[in-house]
């Protein structure tokens, strides 16, 4: 249970809630037996079916209920229909799932039977056409995930469902609209981090398939990246990936630079535990992996560098004081 | 909200979840209830009352819930199986020592043929995956010691690409990290002895980052603070033997005021309703904090260590030192 306020009832008021409940209690369990009879005696009828809708109204976590409706939909409801009105029966349980969504958006259940409903769409609506109704749904689903991750830009279920969403369109939208998308989602929120983490899906993929230069790209993120820094430094998304972006590269003009430009940075937010955090990273990377080709008094300063930083990540960040400190111990 | 952890009514708190026969919410619950005997159970081993709940009934339930034609569980008589309440129910017999009343081969031939092309594992035959399905399917193997019939490839080659930049792990690929899928992919890896497929550094870092001033632990970047990321969080840092990277005093605190002072059990935070699910998280992360007078609790497996330990199953994780008083 998540988010549900403590409440202390007085005496009266816990008989009175007690007595509500027990109306709802008792529809609740003469349904639960009711449906759960015929799906032991392999009803797939009609009616059976019209129950589980009512049951699923009361219980949308009632897993067992969804399994039965689609048992029901497959050997009681399919086998005598035209595909036409399949694609009816379809379309009325996809309206069911979204209206339990909007009042159970994190339930899973939920979202299982909708995809479920999407891979049972038959061909249609003509033969020259076989795509058109699954178009058409995948489309509005498009639709409908937009809407839910604008309440909630973060949801989780959301987020995978818009992922799927877009893996089986049958028409598949051009992965550059995608990344368009999720600038306009971290654009309008900084800390968006699964904007953030969607688009490195989108931006690996792109550069697999030698859509996108890497190189390019890498440049053209660090400058948003810079952008999203300056606005909102305290916000641990845009570190994670800045320093996945330069993991990535292997130029160490590039460090020397995110360097440079996180220290700016420091000195107008001279107690910013990321910059900090990030510039003992990167020096350390410098150390690591250009260390041969630095002067003597260069490695000096790096390493002084860090232990400072270290020192007053101790100081700004106390609760994981252990951390710096096992990274100080660690010498490269 | 009271500053040491009051077992005593945490104990009848888990002794009354059995008697709510007229609560709505008890009955509307019903498709979680072989889980939440397992959260129960567990939670009195931690706090060393296990025998608070009768052993027979339990056994008799846990066994009422068995399906001949799957081979699986199912979480209450008369739902169908799924392998969330079979790691359950295995977890359960364990602890009661009763695997002697499973058919062994049949739950194994039930588990294992839930494993997908990709690796991954579905819940039941309607197909749905998440590497928390991956993550009971490899436990419970483990734990019935059939982990020799599962192909282990193909199972590290799935959580592999749920590995996200940031160090942690999805629910399925592409997912976003999120730190209870952290945990399953962690711990599945764990039990198949290939940590080496963990990016430590990273994903220690992100683990660390999770704490937030009032102690808390939150489940992703910019979220809200909860107890059951407490265990989430903390068995992965603890298997990654990273607990003393954030303020364990803290976290403890912060447990210790999710408490119900009034009729026992924890909630998701300080004020809230509490439940099974959040009264175990909470005491296993106290229990992994060194909380004094609590049994060791095993993060890899969730059941108690010294158990785990007993069937040679014990991986390096570690835990804070047991403190001798609060
Ligand atoms: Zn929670």
């Amino acid at each position: 249970m998540h988010g549900v306020k403590r409440v202390r009832y007085s005496r009266e008021a816990l008989a009175a809630h007690k007595e509500r409940e027990r109306a709802k209690l008792k529809e609740f369990q003469g349904l639960t037996a009711e449906v759960l009879s015929r799906k032991k005696g392999n009803d797939f009828d009609k009616e059976s079916f019209e129950l589980t809708t009512r049951l699923l109204h009361v219980n949308p976590e009632f897993y067992t209920v969804w399994n039965y409706r689609r048992r029901i939909l497959l050997n009681g409801i399919f086998p005598t229909s035209t595909p036409v009105q399949i694609n009816d029966v379809l379309s009325d349980d996809l309206s069911l799932t979204t209206t339990l969504l909007k009042q159970h958006p994190k339930v899973y259940w939920i979202w299982n039977h909708r995809q479920w409903c999407l891979r049972q769409v038959p061909d249609g609506p003509t033969d020259a056409d076989p795509n058109g109704w699954r178009q058409s749904y995948w489309n509005k689903e498009l639709f409908v995930v937009e809407k839910m991750l604008e309440v909630d830009p973060r949801n989780f279920h959301a987020w995978t469902y818009r992922r799927i969403v877009l893996e089986n369109m049958p028409v598949k939208r051009p992965e550059l609209s995608e990344l368009a998308y999720t600038k306009r989602k971290i654009e309008a929120n900084f800390s968006n981090f699964s904007a953030w983490h969607q688009r490195s899906k989108v931006l690996s993929s792109l550069w697999e398939s030698g859509k996108r230069d890497k190189f390019k790209s890498i440049e053209e993120e660090l400058d948003l990246v810079k952008n999203a820094m300056y606005t909102d430094p305290g916000d641990q998304s845009v570190w994670l990936y800045h320093r996945w972006l330069i993991s990535l590269g292997d130029s160490k003009s590039v460090v020397d630079r995110e360097i440079q430009s996180i220290e700016e940075l420091l000195e107008e937010q001279p107690d910013s535990k990321w910059c900090m955090e990030s510039l003992v990273f990167y020096k350390r990377l410098l150390l690591r992996s250009y260390g041969e080709s630095l002067a003597d008094e260069d490695r000096r300063k790096l390493a002084s560098d860090c232990e400072e930083l270290l020192v007053n990540l101790q100081r700004v960040d106390p609760d994981r004081k252990q951390r710096y400190m096992d990274l100080s111990q660690h010498k490269l | 909200m009271g500053s040491t952890l009051n077992v005593p009514l945490h104990v009848k708190y888990i002794q009354s979840l059995g008697e709510n026969k007229d609560d709505l919410i008890y009955h509307m619950t019903a498709h979680l209830r072989m889980n939440a005997v397992y959260w129960g159970l567990t939670a009195l081993c931690v706090m060393k009352d296990k025998d608070a709940l009768n052993r027979e009934e339990m056994i008799d339930f846990v066994m009422s819930c068995w399906d001949e034609k799957t081979g699986g569980f199912s979480p209450h008589p008369d739902h169908d199986a799924h392998l969330h309440p079979t790691l359950s129910a295995i977890q359960i017999l364990i602890m009661q020592d009763a695997l002697d009343r499973v058919d062994i081969p049949r739950v194994v031939k039930f588990i294992l043929s839930l494993q997908q092309e990709s690796g991954v594992f579905a819940g039941d035959e309607w197909g749905e995956i998440d590497t928390r399905f991956l993550y009971c399917a490899v436990n419970a193997l483990s734990l019935l010691g059939h982990l020799h019939e599962l192909d282990v490839e193909k199972t590290v080659g799935y959580i592999r690409r749920c590995r996200n930049f940031d160090g942690g792990f999805g629910n399925r690929e592409g997912a976003e990290s999120h730190a209870a899928q952290v945990f399953v992919c962690v711990a599945a890896l764990a039990i198949l002895d290939r940590l080496d497929e963990v990016d430590q550094d990273t994903l220690a870092w992100w683990l660390a980052e999770r704490q937030l001033p009032s102690g808390g632990l939150n489940g992703r970047p910019e979220k809200l603070e909860d107890v059951c990321y407490s265990f989430w969080v903390l068995s992965a840092m603890s298997i990654l033997n990273k607990i003393p990277w954030i303020n364990a005093d803290k976290l403890t605190a912060f447990i210790l005021s999710a408490q119900d002072p009034d009729h026992g059990g924890i909630a998701d935070r300080p004020g809230d309703q509490p439940d099974v699910f959040h009264t175990l998280f909470g005491v296993a992360g106290l229990s992994l904090l060194g909380y004094p007078g609590l049994d060791d609790l095993d993060p890899v497996y969730c059941m108690p260590a010294s158990l785990i330990e007993s069937k040679g199953l014990r991986k390096g994780w570690t835990a804070l030192p047991r403190k001798a008083s609060v």
